[in-house]
């Protein structure tokens, strides 16, 4: 049988053994031990008395090893620390004027920020105004992390066997009769406060502190909440993996659109023709205020996929 | 009636202080997960009130007594909400609860 | 006043950050390492970005020690759990 089965494992092409292995079938090599580890041995362990003359010698040898091994691993780490620690007692104070960073940027920034975004909040202006394609990076990072995250974790056939398919099946039974009267009462006190603080930082992202990260973070916390309070039978009623992609793409693009748009206008800072509005009034600053609805929204999609993805493997 | 209003709030935030002294070493005290528990819970009700009416005083009445109320308001719903929720594990995973506290059957 | 918070917190930082490397148990590191978050936060604060502090509370100390609890359960790490 096993000589069969080399036969078999040598015929097999360059692409169909990456195949199998992209599939988790790595028969030869198991990714993960199915057996625990053994305990460690402790010091009382009888076992060791019983050690031939031969692996006592490698054990010596590979106890001087270790102990070199450690001594040039501290020597290492305190030449770093002392060179880091060098470099910063060189750098120049906190705030000071004179420091390199204080140029011709940050006075321009400073002086015209307000004038040219619109925007009250001036870290604000900053990300989502001058520096809009780096957030744009950011974003797409997020959305980027959650695509692994569901390759890797997301549950089809191929990556399930029979047993984790009755402890999920058990598990759903569970969750439909044993509901938590004290969690599902509060949480619905609890969500919605939630959910309108999260967009009450998104929305006042142009005016005080706050913005896309922050409320998108807030309103994914609280879709987790609801999530673990009501199961997530009750969550797929509204927000399953069809409407994570398109929410989320949807959200990118418009993204992408405006920053492509000012590109097409010469790469200055995001100018836009809708009109900026009364600096610190909620409808000003003209793009920031939708780019951080995006932002927003990508965030809380993201976080909210990163919680399903790993309690259950679906979204 | 300003240095009234400013001794109160001290002397208010020192209460929630020293109630959050006292859960902290109940919580390194205690050996059985409960009665740390409880100990805790204590510690993150009635402290978290007693420093945040200590804030309100020493902030005046204004705006932010309306935000700190609305933070008492949060964490009186959310913190009990959690301990019971880490009790009942507790609860359900134990096998000899029965050998640490009194169990009432339903 | 502020002076002594600006050298407490970075020495908790320092205990945390040791703290979290020397405990044997993971998740009493993941535990940890919200704290840490949390001082950070306060950190932040004293240094007048009040954006990142509100992020650095949000996204350290809330929904990134749930997914590393969280991932701890799926390896099978947390102590007294077994799913077999």
């Amino acid at each position: 049988m096993s000589k069969m089965a080399k036969i078999k494992k040598e015929k097999q092409t360059a692409w169909q053994r990456f195949c199998a292995w992209v599939n988790g079938d790595t028969a030869d090599r198991p990714l993960m031990p199915a057996d625990p580890p053994a305990p460690r041995k402790t010091k009382t362990d009888k076992n060791k008395k019983q050690k031939t003359v031969s692996s006592r010698k490698e054990g010596i040898e590979l106890n001087r090893f270790g102990s070199i091994y450690r001594i040039c691993a501290v020597l290492i780490g305190v030449a770093v620390v002392t060179v880091l620690m060098v470099t910063v007692l060189q750098l120049p104070l906190f705030g000071s004027p004179d420091n390199p960073a204080v140029n011709e940027v940050v006075e321009r920034y400073v002086e015209k920020g307000l004038e040219e975004t619109g925007a009250v909040n001036m870290v604000a202006g900053m990300i989502l105004d001058y520096r809009a394609f780096d957030t744009f990076g950011e974003s797409s990072v997020l959305f980027l992390a959650v695509t692994c995250v569901t390759m890797l974790l997301m549950r089809d056939k191929n990556n399930t066997s029979k047993d984790e398919d009755l402890l999920t099946a058990r598990e759903h039974v569970i969750e439909g009769y044993e509901e938590d009267i004290i969690l599902t009462k509060i949480a619905r006190l609890l969500i919605p406060c939630a959910l309108v603080y999260g967009i009450y930082v998104v929305l006042n992202g142009h005016i005080s502190p706050g913005g896309g990260f922050s409320g998108g973070t807030i309103m994914g916390s609280a879709l987790i909440l609801f999530a673990v309070s009501f199961g997530m039978i009750r969550m797929s009623r509204f927000f399953t993996y069809a409407t994570f992609k398109k929410v989320t793409s949807c959200a990118l693009l418009v993204y992408a659109a405006s920053k492509a748009y000012s590109f097409f206008t010469g790469a200055n800072h995001l100018e836009s023709h809708i009109p900026l509005g009364t600096p610190g009034a909620i409808l000003s600053s003209g793009l920031i205020l939708i780019l951080d609805i995006c932002v927003g929204i990508v965030v809380a999609c993201t976080m909210y996929g990163f919680y399903a993805l790993f309690t259950k493997g679906e979204l | 009636m300003e240095n009234v209003r400013i001794i109160a709030g001290i002397i208010l935030v020192a209460v929630g202080l020293f109630v959050y002294i006292t859960a902290t070493i109940g919580l390194f005290r205690f050996h059985y997960v409960l009665n740390r528990m409880h100990a805790a819970a204590l510690g993150d009700t009635l402290g978290i009130l007693f420093v945040l009416l200590g804030l309100m005083f020493l902030v005046g009445f204004n705006f932010h007594t309306l935000r700190l109320g609305l933070i008492i308001c949060f964490l009186w719903m959310a913190s009990p909400v959690s301990s019971h929720l880490l009790a009942k594990a507790e609860f359900v995973t134990f096998k000899h609860i029965k050998s640490e506290c009194e169990v009432v059957e339903k | 006043m502020r002076l002594i918070l600006e050298l407490i917190l970075p020495a908790l930082l320092i205990v945390c950050a040791l703290a979290v490397t020397f405990s044997k148990r993971l998740l009493v590191s993941v535990v940890i390492y919200t704290s840490f978050s949390i001082i950070m936060s306060v950190i932040w604060v004293l240094l007048e970005s009040p954006d990142l502090a509100i992020t650095e509370a949000a996204v350290g100390a809330g929904v990134s020690g749930l997914l590393l609890i969280y991932t701890l359960k799926k390896i099978h790490a947390l102590k007294g759990t077994s799913d077999e």
